[in-house]
């Protein structure tokens, strides 16, 4: 049993002096495995880029005059008149009815949208247009422009906005 | 000096030993962008190639209705060449024959209640609200009474 014992020692000590002490260790032989975390992540961006949104697309919801949409309206009663956004060559306008409220010039090619929202707000909180709006643009006219009018007629509290064409100048710019 | 940095990845056994450290913070980078960019639903309208949608701040995600393209020289529905643009602003009638055609098939094709009588459509955004106006008026008067716009969201 003794003799057992003495073997174990002997044992563990030929194990100990095979390890070496920490103040023993170079610095360079410290290296961590790095390759499976580089396989993780190459796995990883092959499937995050097939599912990646680079550009994220929405829609734009809007409604078409009742004469052009198919649901023609059949009642006799004069409509009400709606609260329009004229988009001209050289101004956007406010107008209801055939009454041009507001003229916003074109200054060096910049459509003047901030101070829209800004005439839109004041506009709606005159008069209860029940979040109606229509924005009518003139022919030459980029689409860029009307998706723009557009959002700002909504920023500015219109939940309903149609699209229409825009008729003759009810109104020499002011 | 040179000699040195040449023998840098090499250890004491002569195996190369190339230094990933560079390598493994691009890939954190990379990852962080990937993640910011990740959506489990995914697109379910792709944009056309040939067109560039107009920026909008509208957030309402895109549905895969009946769509129709309007790019700078032509008008396509499922992805075959309708009528060029020039051909529309020359028109002077609003209704475009040959749309209206294929307009009328596409409705009839359609027997999806949830997506009957909607359109997508993809214009580009600088093409002239004259060749918009006219494609929704034909479009109308074919059947198609939902319309929507498909944009790019405002970052």
């Amino acid at each position: 049993m003794h003799k057992l014992s003495k073997e174990k020692t002997g044992i563990m000590q030929l194990s100990f002096s095979k390890t070496p002490r920490p103040s023993e260790v170079i610095e360079d032989d410290i290296e961590l495995d790095i390759t499976p975390l580089m396989n993780i992540f190459i796995i990883l961006v092959a499937f995050l880029i097939s599912m990646a949104i680079f550009t994220r697309l929405a829609i734009v919801e809007f409604s078409l005059p009742p004469n052009v949409d198919s649901s023609m309206n059949t009642s006799e009663q004069k409509p009400q008149p709606k609260l329009t956004v004229r988009i001209d060559k050289s101004y956007l306008g406010i107008v209801l009815g055939d009454n041009l409220l507001d003229s916003l010039p074109v200054l060096e090619n910049k459509y003047p949208f901030d101070s829209l929202q800004s005439r839109l707000a004041i506009r709606s909180s005159e008069h209860d247009f029940k979040g109606e709006i229509v924005v009518a643009s003139v022919d030459q006219i980029a689409f860029k422009m009307v998706v723009r009018t557009m959002d700002i007629c909504r920023n500015a509290g219109f939940e309903k906005v149609g699209l229409s064409s825009a008729t003759a100048d009810p109104e020499a710019p002011r | 000096m040179k000699t040195r940095d040449l023998h840098k990845g090499l250890s004491k056994g002569g195996v190369f030993r190339p230094q990933l450290t560079s390598l493994v913070d691009i890939m954190v980078i990379l990852l962080f962008f990937l993640i910011q960019s990740f959506s489990i639903e995914g697109n379910l309208v792709t944009a056309s190639a040939d067109l560039e949608l107009p920026v909008s701040s509208a957030d309402k995600n895109p549905q895969p209705f009946c769509a129709l393209h309007i790019t700078k020289k032509q008008v396509l529905v499922d992805d075959i060449i309708t009528v060029t643009n020039d051909k529309i602003l020359s028109a002077e009638d609003f209704l475009i024959p040959e749309l209206f055609k294929m307009m009328k098939a596409q409705k009839a094709k359609n027997t999806d209640p949830a997506s009957k009588g909607k359109l997508l459509i993809q214009a580009d955004k600088e093409i002239p609200f004259a060749i918009v106006k006219k494609v929704m008026y034909t479009c109308s008067k074919a059947g198609f009474e939902d319309f929507k716009v498909l944009v790019v969201q405002e970052e």
